[in-house]
Parts: structure tokens; sequence; C-alpha cells
């Protein structure tokens, strides 16, 4: 079995459980990571209760990067396949990474005033995340000044996307060579100096977000391949009033 | 190297015959060093430790603005879609063109420099102040010349182009920005800097080339 079936294979099966098995997961999941980060969860003895916004911003930060890099793979079928499905895929997890992005740089932002006493500085990390947000935006803007079906702006858009993914570590490199405020990675070594019960619920919370980023990334596809098919009949419909 | 240089040859030509587009790039590119240099001035005592940045932002401004404008005309002919036809490989269209376009703006970028040697009193024609500008401009204009002959049919591509291309274009701005710091002496060391134009510039370039012919299969 090749790539693409099996890719649309798993896809196909997602597909069929987007209002039945998502919908309950999703639910539980966001349940679990939220009584998890604001009861179960131990306080953070230096930065105290709004250590707890990490149990969100950790794993927003990580999926997001996912959600960008299934734009860029389904950039490159639609460029390879010349198939408009891959176009939805794009868009639709184009969308959730901006969304997800934004409640990254977002709940940074609270964390940051009480932990660094500043809201926002162009720190490593925070310029980086701030420069994908505005090439995924930008992303999102070239997709949609073009119609759903305008197969041209598709491929712009694609070419654009994989520009974008591409440039992620050089982005990344260059704004590194600045002095950082970040943490050094305390969850991403083989040794983690996190403790137990932290690390439990931000496991759940890597969970809920995988399993709601995943979920809105199927509807939102869904509605930008409606958007498509409405485009169709509706050319179709004036097609043969001319005729 | 045929098709390269007659597509330069005609962008050269096309650019001279209709200089109003370029004209307009170098006109902004001026009022922009100029208006910087008089607003500075009115806040800080000392603008020299910030040329660096008045000139990279005016150039990358100046290099988008120039490279929407002279696709313009190509647009609004049809003649980008007749030259697709033509029995070369896309490449060597783009190539063609990204050479025009590097021509043309580092004429506006000498120009330039000589206006912020004037106003800023520092010199900057030395041969590695020249090297960073030379570097820093393939780096920039090869993406811009992918992007503006991509969205040729998109509405509203001429604010857009800023739009996309100004965010992938900050390591390129950090680069040279440093460098040009460092090689005015407002901080030591380019090599770092001049690693990271480097890479950059290989990077985009490459890039470039390599999805041109890929964006504007019809």
């Amino acid at each position: 079995m090749n790539l693409s079936s099996l890719v649309g294979t798993v896809l196909a099966r997602a597909d069929q459980w987007r209002w039945t098995v998502m919908p309950p997961l999703v639910g539980v999941a966001m349940m679990a990571m939220i009584v998890g980060a604001l009861v179960a969860a131990p306080r953070e003895i230096v930065q105290g209760e709004v250590q707890r916004l990490m149990y969100i911003h950790v794993p927003s930060a990580v999926i997001m990067y996912a959600a960008f890099f299934v734009t860029a793979f389904s950039s490159v079928m639609l460029l390879w396949k010349r198939d408009m499905r891959w176009d939805a895929i794009a868009r639709a997890s184009a969308t959730v990474g901006v969304f997800l992005c934004a409640m990254v740089l977002l709940s940074g932002a609270i964390w940051g005033k009480p932990t660094w006493g500043v809201y926002w500085s162009w720190d490593a990390r925070l310029t980086s995340t701030l420069i994908l947000f505005l090439i995924y935006t930008a992303y999102l803007l070239a997709r949609s000044v073009a119609g759903p079906l305008d197969e041209q702006a598709a491929r712009y858009a694609a070419v654009f996307a994989i520009i974008g993914v591409v440039d992620i570590p050089i982005i990344q490199m260059s704004v590194r060579w600045w002095r950082t405020l970040h943490p050094q990675p305390t969850v991403f070594t083989p040794d983690p100096a996190l403790p137990n019960e932290m690390l439990l619920v931000l496991l759940i919370g890597f969970v809920a977000v995988f399993a709601l980023a995943a979920w809105l990334i199927m509807l939102q596809s869904d509605t930008e391949r409606a958007s498509q098919r409405v485009t169709a009949l509706r050319a179709e419909v004036d097609h043969r009033e001319m005729a | 190297m045929g098709p390269v240089l007659t597509v330069l040859r005609k962008d050269l030509l096309l650019a001279w015959r209709n200089r109003s587009g370029w004209a307009s790039a170098a006109a902004f590119a001026t009022i922009a060093v100029l208006t910087y240099s008089f607003a500075f001035d009115l806040a800080t005592g000392d603008v020299r430790p910030l040329l660096p940045g008045v000139l990279w932002t005016t150039f990358l401004f100046a290099g988008v603005f120039a490279a929407g404008q002279s696709f313009q005309d190509e647009v609004e002919d049809g003649t980008f879609d007749a030259m697709l036809v033509a029995p070369v490989p896309a490449t060597a269209i783009f190539a063609g063109k990204l050479a025009a376009n590097l021509i043309a703006l580092l004429i506006i970028e000498f120009a330039q420099l000589l206006l912020a040697t004037i106003l800023f009193d520092v010199g900057l024609f030395t041969p590695e102040l020249l090297g960073i500008v030379v570097i820093g401009t393939v780096g920039y204009v090869s993406l811009t010349t992918l992007l503006s002959t991509m969205g040729g049919h998109v509405r509203g591509r001429s604010v857009l182009l800023p739009v996309l291309v100004l965010p992938l274009l900050v390591p390129l701005l950090i680069g040279a920005v440093r460098a040009t710091g460092a090689a005015l002496g407002l901080e030591s060391g380019t090599a770092p800097w001049m690693l990271l134009l480097g890479v950059f510039t290989l990077w985009s370039t490459l890039a470039s080339v390599l999805l041109f012919p890929v964006a504007v299969e019809r």
C-alpha cells in the first residue's frame, strides 16, 4: 500500500468518527486537562499559580508545529497530485495552527508578566513564534483572496506554505543568536526535571490539545470541501442557465 | 545561458523603456532614507547607530515594491503567459528575471548608499559593506521575484506581497543589519552575521529556483 492511499484510508476512517468518537474524546480530554491543571497538579513553589498555564501553553506550542507540518505536507501533495482535497486539508490545518499560535502567544504573555515582569520581549522563541504567526496568517490571506476552486491560487499558497515551513529552522537559528530569556528545555530530556504529577498532567494536556486540533482540522477541512462543492455547483448552474 | 541572457536583456530593455516603475521605486527609497534621517535626527543626537536598520528596511521595502511594479506590466499585457509557452526551461526564465531585478535594485541601492553617506557622514563604500549589500540583495530578490511572478491573477497582489515576503525575510534582516553594523564598526565581528546572511541567501536562491517551475506550471 503506498503512502497516499494509506493516508487516504486513515483520513476516511477519521472522517467517519468526526461526529461519533471525536466529540466525547475531545470533551473528556479537555475536562481532564482543565481539572488536572487547576486542581490536581501541585502548586509550583517559585512561580505560584500562574505556572498552571504551562499545561495548555506547552502542548499548544508543540501541536501548533504539527499543524503547520500538516499544512506543508498537504501542500506538497497538492502540487504533486493536483487534487483540491489536499488544499482543503492544508487550509484547515493552517487555520488551526494559527489559532494555536495565537493561544501560545496569549498564554505566554499572561505567563510572562508575573514571571519575567513583562508581557512581551524580543526573546528568541517569542520572536520566532510571532514570525510563524505572521507567515501563516499571510498564507491564509493569500489563499482566501481567490475562490475555493482557484487551482492557481491554491498552488501559489502551497508554494508559499512550503517556503514558510523550510524557513522555520533558519528563523529559529537567526533569532537564537540573540540572548534568550526562555528556560532551557526541561521536558524533552532523557531525565525530565519535572515532578511526576506535573508530567502526567502535561501528558494529558498533550492528548487533549492534540485531539482538539485533530477534530478542528477534520471539521474545518469538511467546511472547505463543502465550499469547494458549492462553488462547483454554482458554476454548473450558471453554465446550464447560459445554455 | 542563451535564454537567460535573452530574458535578462528583454527585462532590462523594458525596464529602461518603461522607467516609471523603477523610477518610483528609486524615489520611494530616497524619500524613505530622507524621512528616516530627518525623523531620527529630531529624536536623537547620534543617528549613526540607526543607519544599518534604516538602510535595510529601505532596501527591503523598495525591493518588494519594485518587484510588484516590474511584474505588473507583464500581467496586464499577458506576456508572462506567452513567455512560459516558449520552449525553454522555466528555470532559465526565472534566472533571467532574477538577474534583471538584481541589477536594477543594486543601482537603486548604490544611489541610497551615496545619499546616506552624505546624510549620515559615514564612509559606506568599503569592499566589506558592498559585499554585504550584494549578498543580502541576492537573498531577498530571489524570494520577491518568485512570489511576485507567481501571484499574477491574485487580487490585491501589490498589498499582499509585502505581507507575504517580509516575515520570511526576518533572518536576512537580522543578518544584514548586524553585519552592516559590524562593518561600520558599531559592534565587533562581522563573521557570524556574514555566515547567517550567506546561509539565508543560499537557501532562498535554491528554494526559489527549485520551486519556480512547480509554481508556474499550468
